[in-house]
């Protein structure tokens, strides 16, 4: 019975983390495109890259994580975007946790703003419990991709020898 | 062996080998689909990211022959004022629609004109605009570009009496909707900037493109939050007017 309940739930699990990790995903990409000059701040504040590849970074990853959000969201490539989702999530929380340990006053600029925080008003702790626990759901969905809902579970031509993984 | 299991084994081979067959196809199938998937994915990828840099890039050029403002520090990267000639600089970076930065003023502004007017420090304004919004008609970009024209017309004497009353008048960062051109315009005109263009370049924001250099220029000076004060080059964490002297003290000293 246990068996039984386990195959019944777990792509449906795999849907809810889908559209956490995709929803999460594409508002943080979006709230980035409409203040590029803030995006470039913030991404300069974590004083971790060279200047000639501020701009590009800043610009480029809001890109990646819409893109991996939408895959995640339509449910296509699922374990590749899941995949991707992690590294995102360990690129994020190697810079929140290096500025934190250096000292830095910043915001971690995750859904917009130019990084400005006021003295004394940095939320690194939330900021590294949030991406850590998105982090998990990420790894969980890389090993067990299979789920409801998903755009690809139409495309895949039906092949008789299949079983449902 | 019988004739009829013979033939039954043979077709158990056939079937075995068909079915063999099919599942490499099938394999060949499921492999190609995931090469097609894997470049289609990365395409997609690099396209979203070559589009994005492009489009945000155009949008945060400046233009190389943007006017920009006179009056700018002497030997200054041009996005800063100063007062005074003393021999301790105080580098203030702000932004006139930022609440802690009219805290800053109320509590330690005085103070720190006082000591400018003492011949102790030389003041060096780094006037910031991050916190435009629609509510407020990009008010920290309108009033950093007032004061530039204000700086440019009647020099940085003007410059610091009209920040004052900026910040005097502050409207409120969340509910208020900005000061309009034309209580800039006024608050230029009390400062002292009675030039024929001064209307203008306010309302035309002449010093736009400035105004945008100007704030990536403090980003990169390393300032992540206003106000940020440096006392002969080290920031000030106590931003009180008597945390604001004992700095200024000690560096004189």
């Amino acid at each position: 019975m246990q068996v039984v309940r386990s195959d019944l739930v777990r792509p449906w699990l795999a849907t809810a983390a889908r559209l956490l990790l995709g929803g999460v995903l594409v508002v943080a990409g979006v709230l980035k495109f409409p203040d590029p000059a803030a995006a470039v701040r913030s991404v300069r504040a974590y004083q971790l890259l060279p200047e000639p590849l501020v701009a590009p970074v800043a610009f480029g990853l809001p890109a990646v994580e819409v893109v991996v959000g939408l895959a995640l969201l339509a449910g296509v490539a699922v374990r590749a975007a899941a995949v991707a989702a992690a590294v995102l999530m360990v690129v994020f929380l190697v810079g929140i946790v290096s500025a934190w340990a250096r000292g830095l006053q910043i915001d971690c600029g995750c859904f917009g703003g130019g990084g400005q925080v006021a003295a004394g008003e940095t939320r690194y702790l939330s900021e590294t419990l949030r991406d850590t626990g998105l982090l998990m759901v990420a790894l969980a969905l890389a090993r067990w991709p299979h789920s409801r809902l998903a755009l690809a579970n139409r495309l895949e031509t039906p092949t008789p020898m299949s079983t449902t993984p | 062996m019988s004739t009829s299991s013979k033939k039954e084994a043979a077709r158990q081979r056939i079937a075995e080998k068909r079915a063999a067959e099919a599942a490499a196809r099938a394999a060949e199938q499921r492999r190609r689909r995931t090469v097609v998937g894997g470049v289609v994915a990365a395409v997609v990828v690099v396209v979203a990211v070559v589009v994005a840099v492009v489009v945000q890039t155009s949008r945060t050029s400046t233009a190389a022959d943007a006017a920009r403002p006179g009056g700018t520090s002497a030997g200054g990267n041009g996005y800063t004022f100063s007062v005074g000639t003393g021999p301790v600089t105080v580098d203030v970076y702000e932004d006139f629609q930022c609440p802690n930065c009219k805290a800053f003023e109320d509590a330690a502004g005085a103070t720190l004109e006082q000591l400018q007017q003492a011949g102790t420090v030389t003041i060096v304004y780094h006037g910031m605009a991050f916190l435009d919004s629609s509510q407020n008609d990009d008010y920290s970009t309108r009033a950093l570009n007032a004061a530039a024209v204000v700086a440019s017309d009647a020099g940085t004497a003007a410059y610091q009496q009209f920040h004052d009353l900026l910040y005097a008048h502050q409207p409120d960062e969340r509910t208020g909707s900005g000061l309009t051109d034309d209580q800039l315009i006024a608050y230029a005109e009390q400062a002292g900037a009675t030039g024929e263009d001064v209307a203008t370049d306010i309302r035309d924001l002449v010093y736009g493109d400035w105004v945008e250099e100007a704030t990536d220029q403090a980003s990169k000076d390393g300032v992540t939050g206003t106000p940020t004060v440096l006392v002969d080059g080290t920031q000030l964490s106590d931003l009180s007017a008597d945390g604001l002297r004992t700095a200024v003290e000690d560096a004189a000293a």
